[in-house]
């Protein structure tokens, strides 16, 4: 039995609230986050830094004005602003850059290469019922022995982190995160435009295992059609009934990614990321036991027990069984979803895309923001758990931005390093105070100052963003060590 | 249960901060408040602890076997810190024996007044319109330890650290100044703050 979200402590209402406000007025003002503030019960300063801590709310009418994506995918694509047109930061439609206006539903067409995962959406529940039948004790041994991890980018095991949450004996809040806020990725919409049944038998099977009081989905704020498509498939008819989950629109920002801050944002605070520990699993949402999922982590277990944990580890590595999402986007000729198992190599993959559009690819972001800069000796390079390469580049999400020679690399990193330095969430000094500047360090090609500060702030940062803030530049700095001089 | 800091062993209660600051040594810890829970922003409690660099104030003294306070790479790191909170303005540390340490006071010394071309925003907003103190921001290093005393000590609320990144201030209400925000005038942020950023307006002015 769930609990039903007005059961939460009140100040569970400000982001729901926010986005909602937000939404019928296209920005907010110190007046409607003050009243915002009365009826979540919280003081009006604690709204306020909440809210002024979002990316994608106004505090100022943005009226009339024409947006423009200035992703990286979009800005390889020759993304210009034009006058009078609002700066975006990534729209998450790298496939079809350069993306302007509103979100769409992600187009079917861009789903390149489906495996076991994005195939035909689900229209049984053959998965959930064969964890219903073999039990709980045998259903959470077959997560474990399939070897899922998580796919949202740190590739825990599944099974462990349920674990964790299952030994505390409490009841357990289960957070799916479709936030999604990395630019170059976009496989989160994919699945919740496309397969949003596929990712309710997944969270229906989590919710047989781990009997959860809450499950909050926190689907990113402008993925307007996404969170339509979960919800209109939560509304038609013989859905599971074990799961009645909570739809949390957030409120955009790299940092929500940190499973902390998320949960920050689901309790109304400020999202910036807490200390560890305690862990989430050991005190996570309002103090419960919390398992955090992203969506294609839990898709995932939809189909381990369709098929089994034995045909779950038939794809993929041996350490990392299954399938990943990449998400192919820049100057490649079919950008998009592509099911691939984990492991597989980057040239394979650059090669399935088309390649180029002109001449030969000379760089692959891989990890976006976080991750780093491969050049074409790297390509052989299988994508797997753990570092690509020594200067931090990783899989991560699987966000694969391609740069061909019509491409700035120069510009494609300072744009990384932007991002970054836009993104920290200002709450620990060598981010906030340290990122703007390796940005302006790179800027005036000023290598000397720039290597002491990487150090700084990858080793002192508190949180995975300004730790590995530094990668993409460190990756440049190898590969490219001319472009910085 | 012990842990072996700069190759003595002591008890491992509490934190690694509270385990080096019981055994004597000088380290800076901005941000740590005696009176409430690690915060984690400041970033200048650094120390090896079993080969990696880790905050001292937010790590068990039990999680961790040996503590190094001053090899090469943390006392590097650190000062790479202290340079990047003294470049944001001009933060005077304000306790005599404070949360400074000697080397957060050397770098902040060395820093004042000396405008090296870093610093980033303008961080200038003078709010004297509460009676008892003010808040200079050229001296705030965004600590939190004002707002979490406000918010988690005291229950009131009355301010918070608005915006993100760099944009990030200590505000009052939904940016409004203190006189008109719910502040009681308690001077529990006053109390906590580890530079002259909020001061008491008579007596303890330097
Ligand atoms: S590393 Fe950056 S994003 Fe993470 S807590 Fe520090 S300022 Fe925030
Ligand atoms: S005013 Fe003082 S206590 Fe508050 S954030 Fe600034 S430096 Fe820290
Ligand atoms: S005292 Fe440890 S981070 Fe500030």
């Amino acid at each position: 039995m769930q609990l039903s979200p007005e059961s939460l402590p009140r100040r569970a209402r400000l982001l729901p609230l926010l986005h909602a406000e937000h939404g019928r007025r296209g920005w907010l003002s110190p007046e409607s986050v003050t009243a915002i503030a009365r009826e979540a019960r919280i003081p009006v300063a604690e709204a306020w830094e909440a809210a002024t801590s979002y990316r994608d709310f106004h505090f100022e009418s943005p009226a009339g004005k024409a947006q423009v994506c200035t992703g990286l995918s979009c800005q390889l694509a020759g993304a210009a602003t034009e006058a009078g047109e609002a700066v975006m930061g990534c729209r998450f439609r790298c496939y079809e850059a350069p993306a302007r206006g509103h979100d769409q539903p992600f187009p079917e067409q861009f789903i390149r290469e489906a495996g076991p995962l994005l195939a035909p959406d689900v229209t049984d529940w053959r998965g959930l019922e064969r964890a219903r039948s073999v039990g709980r004790e045998a259903a959470l041994a077959e997560i474990e022995s399939s070897g899922l991890r998580g796919r949202g980018g740190a590739y825990f095991p599944v099974g462990r982190k349920w674990a964790g949450a299952l030994a505390q004996n409490r009841p357990i809040a289960l957070v799916v995160n479709a936030e999604e806020g990395e630019p170059g990725v976009f496989k989160d919409r994919a699945l919740l435009c496309r397969r949003p049944r596929r990712v309710l038998e997944g969270i229906a099977i989590a919710a047989e295992l781990l009997q959860p009081a809450v499950v909050a989905i926190v689907v990113n704020g402008e993925a307007e059609a996404a969170r339509m498509s979960l919800e209109a498939a939560l509304a038609s008819p013989g859905l599971p009934q074990n799961v009645d989950p909570w739809v949390v629109p957030g409120g955009g920002g790299y940092i929500l990614g940190e499973e902390t801050t998320l949960l920050n944002a689901l309790e109304g605070r400020k999202p910036v990321p807490r200390l560890r520990p305690p862990y989430p699993v050991e005190s996570g949402l309002f103090g419960m036991p919390t398992v955090i999922n992203n969506v294609e982590t839990l898709a995932n277990l939809s189909v381990a027990f369709r098929d089994g944990a034995a045909a779950f580890r038939s794809s993929g590595t041996v350490d990392a069984p299954g399938t990943k999402l990449f998400s192919v986007s820049g100057q490649v000729r079919e950008p998009g979803v592509y099911e691939l198992p984990l492991g597989i190599r980057l040239a394979e993959v650059i090669e399935r895309a088309g390649g180029a559009v002109s001449g030969s690819v000379t760089a692959v972001l891989t990890g976006g923001p976080s991750g780093g800069f491969l050049a074409p000796s790297e390509f052989g390079v299988a994508l797997a758990p753990g570092v690509l390469h020594p200067t931090g580049a990783m899989v991560g999400a699987g966000g694969l931005v391609v740069l061909d020679e019509s491409s700035d690399v120069r510009a494609a990193v300072l744009a990384m390093a932007r991002f970054n330095a836009e993104e920290s969430c200002g709450k620990c000094t060598p981010c906030r105070e340290g990122s703007p500047r390796m940005l302006d360090f790179l800027r005036e090609n000023d290598a000397g100052s720039l290597e002491p500060l990487l150090e700084v702030v990858g080793a002192a940062s508190l949180c995975g963003l300004g730790q590995m803030a530094p990668n993409p530049l460190r990756s440049a700095l190898h590969f490219w060590p001319e472009l910085f001089r | 249960m012990s842990v072996r800091i700069d190759g003595r062993e002591f008890p491992a209660d509490g934190s690694i901060l509270d385990a080096v600051l019981a055994a004597g040594i000088d380290l800076p810890h901005l941000c740590k408040d005696d009176n409430l829970p690690a915060i984690g922003a400041c970033r200048t409690c650094l120390v090896e602890a079993d080969g990696r660099v880790v905050a001292a104030c937010s790590a068990p003294a039990s999680s961790v076997r040996e503590v190094l306070t001053t090899t090469e790479r943390v006392e590097r790191i650190r000062r790479g810190v202290l340079e990047l909170t003294a470049a944001m303005g001009d933060p005077r540390p304000d306790l005599p024996h404070g949360p400074c340490g000697v080397q957060a006071r050397q770098t902040f010394a060395a820093h004042a007044g000396v405008s090296n071309g870093l610093s980033r925003r303008e961080r200038t907003a003078v709010d004297s319109t509460n009676p008892f103190f003010s808040f200079v921001e050229t001296a705030c290093i965004l600590c939190g330890r004002c707002v979490a005393a406000c918010q988690q000590l005291q229950h009131i609320g009355a301010i918070g650290l608005a915006g993100a990144g760099l944009a990030t201030r200590v505000t009052p209400g939904a940016s409004i100044t203190f006189r008109e925000s719910i502040c009681t005038s308690c001077g529990s942020c006053v109390a906590a703050c580890p530079t002259s950023a909020l001061s008491p307006k008579t007596g303890g002015a330097e």
